[in-house]
């Protein structure tokens, strides 16, 4: 048998190769004689054939829709580095510095990715906060406007060229030029300084100019007249029970801000409610600015009145006999009390001004010389070198420049053609320059006028140190590869200087340079470590060093001019002030801040001329020449004309108006490019340096209306007091002007409307037991609502395991807006740009809530930072048809991305309007690409590339267009924090899990934890008296707890 | 039925109609080329249709983003039309069952009409749910179906399902409904014509061949299903209501919104009707079945439910002061006088006041005026749902999110686009079904025929007879 299966036969006829058989073998029936219907000839064709046709269109159909799939690709290790885990993240010290900015960091890296800043809280400075800046820093390395390698420009466009070629023909160009000007911005790094000594040390004709954005120059000079040095002190403002500010917005911007703004909270957090104690904060100024706004009285002054405001608060306190001719009543009263309440804290008070005239400097050191602040609150053991600028010597660079006396400049992270009060000459005259070297990161204002770009890196590519204070010392290191053909600018200089110091043989010869440096300086400092290689290691890896400092000079009086900023008679004055989120510009080419609403104006994407408010006495808020929110209007200051859009002020002086500054960047990449005004040119040049006012300034009345008119907040307040001008009674004005038609009846509005929200809390401190017994009050009574309920809730499921919550001080947030870009940076939220902001469509999963309270001309703020309050009866998921939106057991509120298809009715369920829906491909993830948003005109969309996606997050999903989504508590974080405590054996701690907001926080207002860990952090902030939850009475049962807001103004000042 | 008619009853069939002579009238829209107002109309449908799918195209490509909802009023245009055309509907369904039941004559005369106007209706409608969703290529998550992710099923606590089914439901209640009545008809149809019409109308008919017995089985049928669509009347709306009801948004979270809601629906329902058979009984020459005594009759219906209706809105104020919580006041508050004053007016003025006209007896019998209100009815029903979505919405409990929202060009589009289909969908339905229903009318003319009640009937006291 076996045989026979070789070649089998089944049938007599196959055996005898039967001629008709084999024939009809291929037939599908051969046995039977098989009709097929009549067919036409074209669909002849039979069952087998009908198979094949399927298959084949079957097979080319699939192949035809597979074949346009995008593919992505995804290439192993051949050798994976040691410290890389994948999935797992390294974090690396580093320190974020631009210009005087400075934040130490954790970077945050994945699978060698630089994805998120975090604070290093070794450091003695910023305790581990954070500023919305250093957090955005993450996604400048990743900017696709970034230069990829040295060009030369070539008549009028750039051309890639070598650094070989460059830096032969840069050395024979400096080897022939006549003076050689190096502009920086403030430089912290003793190594870079080293380096440009080096530099002028070859060079002997080169010098280097150094300024800051926005100037402290005058401060600094006082304080070398004061101290003989020319730094500025440690401002101890935990310590101070008294704070006077001129003008200065230390916690949003002015020299140290994340330093100042945790010192600061210390004094304003309510740790005992039965004897509470907080500072007092005055804020001199004119317009609303976000330290003003946390401030608890303010005195209005117009911008030419500062000097004179000093000077009678100099007059009161240190006796002198000032001029204060053209101070405003009302602000001479109430300065005159401050001066009580200073002298009553003398040596526990501190007194700072942002002026920019050396006299108005000399005389706050004064003031806090008499006060004895010296050595107490104000410390100058450890001088800061945070600002360095020296106006005189731009001055004289733009002169010279002017002049042609200049043939070689180099710009390092500079500017000034649109930074600085000289940026119109400079730009006129730089072509008289023969060369002109710029070493930024990408196109600006002055490098696009320069003849080389020798491009530098960022400093998450670049080895550095810094010294921002004395002694105390970081290491800049590099966390990933540079990305481009750039070079740190300081091995640059070296270079160009033919410093022995760098072996160019060395893969990385800066980083040689700056450990040579390290040993022969800040290791020889210190005694601890005896190796230099165990001292570089820890510090490296610590990414801080604190060396011992002695004790710092002492105040020597200087003779104070009579020159100081004259009061104007003008009628209107405006003052430029910078903000959290642009600075002077630095940051206008990064999306996260563009489009970061500004903490008090709430506004985004451009400046809007703030312009004063107030009652009209009936039902309506009244701007300045009849103006309302987004308004254009025509502002003339000299002879500068701009058409901008307006927004209405709350705590704007009348009589002036106000104006950020850092826009209207003509090269700021695709995002910050032609965004707003540019006002740099409009400063009052004084004495000492450029004043950020001007008193030469008339505002139109309406003249168009902004087509993208973009504020994230279009109600201001929770309830301001005006007075009403036909009863003449006080009344909530702000509710009055909630109507807009009274049919006639002369309705006034629903008085309460806001103030009986139980949205915000707020009191005095000195009626804080009466405020917190009302508080509970409404809290029991909407305790007894809830419990008059059908709704038995499911709290019974949560006391087992964890129960996540969180917990924020309203007291400690300044609104300063670190956690909102922390929120964007740590969970890949995207920028979605003007126009749709502008329609509300803007998709922060955490926003900051700005509220103006109590008197309507000079107001309180209060800031509540807003996220998914994860209510434990969530009204958002019930109303999920598809389920996409559930609790969790450990009481989350959960998104299932995949799930959800897009009713958006859980937006509109949810009472704290917390979601946030993907009207467009925002993320663009999209298959096909034909529908991608634009933030500006940009030619690929911005996050449609691979450079910007690789700031992505990868432990949280990319939405796609049509879903929901929302604040997640960092759930990627829970994970990993739960991950961490069972690998190591032990429960859960607090400390675990921190949220990206929590850790971004400079002042620690944020506290997050589980709710059923009874020894946990969140738990000891759960028993302050202070604390409520918003909308308590609708029973969703929110798991995010407020404090009240306690200011601690004197009402006197306002009489 | 009985046959004894009140002698104050006016006829509702004028003209001394023969049953030949009513075969005639009815059937011979359907059977004569169409006519010139016609063939514009029916243009302009279609050309509104297409603009209303480019727009529906448009936001299916680009996004939701097409239109200009916001984080705060995520529902805006959309819903408010899909509340709107829904309750447009649901005079259809209450002409044919309820009255039905009640054995209101004055029903046959609009009935089919009505019918077919809730069913387009209803399609209008559900076309919002669909599209207002981002990810409508995904709409099937809604409906509960075996599978394998577990197996998930839809959650049923949520209102937005409970509209799945109560609106599939009601529009297969309705088709059947519509169809039964049609049946005998397109028999009618089908024995005048030829060739193929002949044929398709003999499908359509299921093969009617007028036998006692069909017309027994029909009766039955008809009776069964008006019992069913009963509760419907009062069901859909109530539970579209529930979308609103159930939620915690002050304005929306209210316990008087079905009844409300249902009182809302058969108004703007009757006064869609009104408009369109208005303008059906002028270019079909139906005067004498759509007479001014059914104008009159409907007229009332609007009368009653747009003074219910008012009374509600009255409620839910007093109910809002009565609660003394400031945000359920301020929600009121805000609607009347806030920044959406004038679509709170609007409401007010054409869905209270306007029906008062219908007070006096000549007015509700007047065809211009009645054809002027029945469309402000209808503008006011339309402000009274986007009082209630977008109004609430844009100020609710925190004032930092506060918004306002007005429509983008797309959100206009489809709105105006679902008229088209409308149209469209009724045009076609007049060229081929009789647009009232013959069989019924037929059985009334014995009753309602100008020639038997009325004052022109000859006055004889016996003339009633009985039908079966």
């Amino acid at each position: 048998m076996k045989k026979q299966i070789d070649n089998i036969w089944i049938g007599q006829q196959d055996l005898t190769n039967d001629e008709e058989f084999i024939n009809s073998a291929g037939k599908e029936f051969a046995q039977d004689q098989v009709e097929y219907y009549d067919m036409p000839a074209h669909l002849s064709g039979n069952r087998r054939d009908f198979l094949k046709f399927l298959g084949f269109g079957l097979g080319a159909a699939t192949i035809a829709a597979g074949c346009d799939i995008p593919v992505k690709r995804a290439i192993p290790y051949v050798v994976k580095p040691e410290e890389i885990v994948p999935g797992v993240a390294n974090y690396y010290a580093s320190v974020y510095v631009n210009g005087g900015d400075y934040c130490p960091v954790l970077v945050k890296t994945r699978e060698g990715r630089p994805i998120k800043i975090e604070g290093n809280d070794m450091s003695s400075i910023t305790n581990g906060g954070t500023s919305a800046r250093a957090q955005a820093s993450v996604l400048s390395l990743y900017d696709t406007n970034r230069f990829t390698g040295p060009k030369e420009k070539d008549g009028a466009s750039w051309v890639e060229s070598t650094w070989e070629k460059l830096d032969g023909l840069i050395r024979a160009k400096l080897n022939g030029a006549k003076a050689i000007r190096v502009v920086t911005n403030t430089i912290m790094s003793p190594t870079a300084k080293k380096a440009l000594e080096e530099f002028t040390t070859k060079y002997t004709n080169a010098k280097v100019v150094t300024y800051d954005p926005v100037s402290s120059s005058a401060l600094l000079d006082a304080n070398q007249k004061n101290f003989g040095i020319r730094a500025i002190p440690s401002y101890k403002f935990d310590m101070a029970e008294v704070i006077v500010s001129f003008d200065a917005d230390f916690l949003g911007t002015w020299i140290s801000p994340v330093e100042y703004a945790a010192a600061y909270a210390k004094g304003r957090k309510i740790t005992n409610a039965e004897q509470p104690k907080m500072s007092r904060h005055i804020q001199v100024e004119n317009h609303m600015s976000l330290t003003g706004s946390n401030a608890d009285n303010r005195i209005l002054v117009k911008p030419s009145e500062q000097g004179v405001a000093i000077a009678h608060l100099y007059n009161e306190i240190a006796g002198g006999g000032m001029s204060t001719s053209g101070l405003n009543d009302r602000a001479k009263q109430n300065l005159s009390k401050v001066a009580k309440e200073l002298k009553a804290a003398a040596g526990k008070s501190i007194v700072v001004s942002a002026s920019n005239n050396v006299n108005e400097q000399l005389m706050i050191n004064a003031i806090n010389n008499a006060l004895g602040n010296f050595g107490t609150t104000i410390d100058w053991s450890k001088p800061s070198y945070q600002r360095q600028g020296n106006d005189a010597d731009l001055k004289t660079f733009a002169t010279d420049l002017k002049a042609g006396n200049v043939d070689f400049v180099i710009f390092w992270g500079a500017n000034p053609v649109y930074d600085s009060a000289y940026g119109t000459d400079i730009a006129a005259s730089l072509s008289k320059a023969k060369t002109s070297i710029s070493m930024a990161l990408t196109n600006d204002d002055t490098t696009d006028l320069c003849t080389i770009v020798t491009p530098t890196t960022h400093y998450l590519e670049s080895w550095g140190d810094v010294e921002a204070k004395k002694g105390s010392f970081n290491i800049i290191q590099p966390t990933i590869s540079p990305l481009f053909d750039v070079r740190e600018a300081e091995l640059s200089f070296l270079i160009w200087a033919n410093s022995e110091g760098i072996d160019k043989t060395k893969d990385q010869p800066y980083y040689e340079y700056l450990k040579e440096n390290w040993k022969n300086t800040v290791f020889k400092s210190q005694s601890e470590f005896g190796s230099f290689q165990g001292f570089w290691d820890s510090t490296v890896h610590d990414g801080v060093f604190e060396a011992s400092v002695s004790s710092g000079p002492a105040y020597s009086s200087a003779e104070i001019g009579s020159n100081i900023t004259k009061p104007a008679t003008s009628e209107l004055e405006i003052s430029f002030f910078e903000t959290v989120h642009m600075g002077n510009g630095q940051f206008a080419g990064n999306p996260w801040l563009m489009e970061m609403a500004d903490p008090v104006a709430r506004t985004v994407w451009g400046n809007y001329l703030a312009v004063p408010v107030n009652f009209d006495g009936v039902r309506t808020m009244v701007g300045l020449n009849d103006l309302k929110d987004g308004d254009l209007v025509e502002l003339t200051i000299g002879d500068m004309k701009v058409v901008l859009p307006v927004i209405q002020q709350f705590g704007q002086m009348p009589g002036t108006v106000a104006l950020a500054l850092g826009y209207g960047r003509k090269m700021a990449g695709n995002t910050g490019s032609n965004v707003g005004v540019n006002v740099n040119g409009s400063l009052t040049m004084g004495a000492d340096g450029p004043q950020y006012f001007n008193t030469n300034v008339s505002v139109s009345g309406k003249v168009g209306k902004e087509k993208d008119f973009s504020c994230v907040q279009y109600h201001h307040t929770i309830g301001v007091r005006g007075i009403d001008a036909e009863t003449n009674k006080e009344i909530n004005v702000d509710e009055s002007a909630l109507v807009f038609f009274d049919y006639f009846t002369g309705v006034k509005g629903f008085q309460g409307a806001l103030t009986d929200r139980s949205v915000i809390y707020t009191s005095n401190v000195k009626d804080l037991k009466n405020s917190i017994e009302h508080l509970h009050e409404k809290r029991k009574e909407a305790q007894h609502l809830n419990e008059q309920q059908i709704y038995r809730g499911y709290d019974h499921l949560y006391t087992l395991g964890h129960h996540w919550g969180m917990h924020v001080d309203l007291n400690a947030c300044i609104g300063c807006g670190a956690c909102t870009v922390a929120c964007m940076s740590e969970n890949n939220v995207p920028v979605v740009g003007k126009h749709e902001v502008s329609i509300h469509h803007e998709m922060t999963w955490l926003r900051i809530d700005r509220y103006y309270y109590g008197d309507v001309e000079n107001p309180n703020t209060v800031y509540q930072p807003m996220m998914c309050q994860h209510c434990d009866n969530a009204p958002c998921e019930n109303v999920c048809p598809v389920n996409a939106t559930n609790h969790s057991s450990e009481g989350l509120n959960q998104m299932a991305y995949n799930r959800c298809i897009g009713t958006r009715y859980c937006a509109n369920n949810c009472p704290y309007k917390v979601r946030r829906f993907n009207w467009l491909d925002y993320t663009k993830a999209d298959l096909w690409p034909i529908n991608q948003p634009r933030l500006q005109e940009e030619s690929i969309p911005f996050g449609a590339d691979n450079l910007t996606r690789m700031v992505l997050n990868p432990d949280v999903t990319v939405r796609s267009r049509g879903v929901i989504e929302k604040c997640s508590f960092c759930v990627q974080r829970i994970q990993e924090g739960k991950l961490t405590a069972k690998i190591e054996g032990r429960p859960l701690i607090d400390r675990d899990v921190r949220t990206a907001c929590q850790t971004a926080c400079p002042t620690g207002a944020i506290t997050f934890g589980d709710l059923n860990n009874k020894e946990g952090d969140l738990n000891a902030r759960m028993e302050s008296p202070l604390n409520y939850i918003v909308l308590e009475e609708t029973n969703v049962r929110s798991t995010v707890t407020y404090t009240m807001k306690v200011n601690n103004r004197d009402q006197s000042f306002d009489a | 039925m009985s046959a004894v008619v009140s002698r104050i009853r006016e006829p509702l069939i004028t003209g001394n109609k023969t049953y030949h002579q009513i075969t005639e009238d009815l059937v011979s829209p359907t059977e004569k080329t169409p006519t010139k107002e016609w063939v514009i109309g029916f243009i302009i449908a279609v050309s509104v249709l297409t603009f209303g799918v480019f727009c529906i195209i448009w936001t299916i490509w680009v996004g939701i983003g097409a239109w200009h909802l916001n984080r705060t009023i995520n529902w805006g245009w959309d819903i408010t039309n899909f509340v709107w055309w829904i309750g447009i509907g649901h005079a259809g369904t209450l002409i044919s069952a309820i009255l039905l039941l009640f054995r209101q004559k004055w029903r046959t005369g609009v009935n089919r009409a009505a019918e077919a106007m809730t069913i387009f209706a209803v399609l209008c409608a559900f076309l919002f749910p669909i599209i207002h969703m981002g990810r409508v290529w995904l709409a099937f998550f809604i409906m509960p179906y075996p599978n394998t992710r577990g197996p998930l099923w839809p959650n049923f606590n949520s209102p937005l399902l409970w509209d799945v089914f109560a609106i599939s439901t009601y529009f297969t209640v309705s088709v059947l409904f519509w169809y039964t009545g049609l049946v005998p008809d397109f028999a009618t149809v089908r024995d005048r014509a030829k060739g193929l019409r002949r044929k398709i109308y003999n499908v359509l008919s299921f093969g009617w061949t007028g036998s006692a017995k069909h017309w027994q089985r029909w009766e039955s049928l008809s009776l069964v299903l008006a019992g069913i669509a009963t509760p419907l009347v009062l069901s859909v709306h109530t539970i579209v209501s529930f979308d609103f009801a159930t939620s915690v948004i002050p304005g929306w979270h209210t316990t008087i919104f079905p009844p409300y809601f249902v009182a809302g629906a058969i108004f703007s329902g009757f006064a869609m009707v009104l408009t369109l058979m208005i303008i059906t009984r002028k270019l079909l020459h139906l005067e004498d079945y759509i007479t001014i005594e059914h104008i009159e009759s409907m007229n009332k219906v609007i009368l009653l439910t747009g003074t219910m209706v008012g009374i509600a809105y009255l409620t839910e104020l007093f109910i809002a002061w009565y609660s003394g919580y400031v945000y359920e006041q301020f929600a009121f508050f805000n609607r009347a006088l806030g920044p959406y004053w004038w679509s709170y007016f609007g409401m007010m003025f054409c869905n209270v006041v306007s029906p008062q006209f219908f007070w006096k007896k000549s007015w509700r019998r007047n065809i211009t005026l009645t054809f002027f209100l029945s469309i402000v009815v209808n503008i006011g029903m339309w402000f009274e749902r986007f009082v209630i979505i977008a109004t609430s919405l844009a100020r609710d409990y925190l004032p930092s999110s506060w918004s306002l929202y007005s429509p983008s060009w797309v959100e206009i589009g489809i709105y105006v686009g679902t008229f088209g289909l409308f149209f469209t969908l009724y045009l076609i339905f007049v060229r081929v079904a009789p647009v009232i229903a013959i069989a019924e009318i037929k059985h009334i003319l014995k009753t309602g025929g100008d020639q038997y009640v009325g004052e022109n009937a000859p006055h004889h006291h016996h003339h009633s007879e009985s039908h079966s």
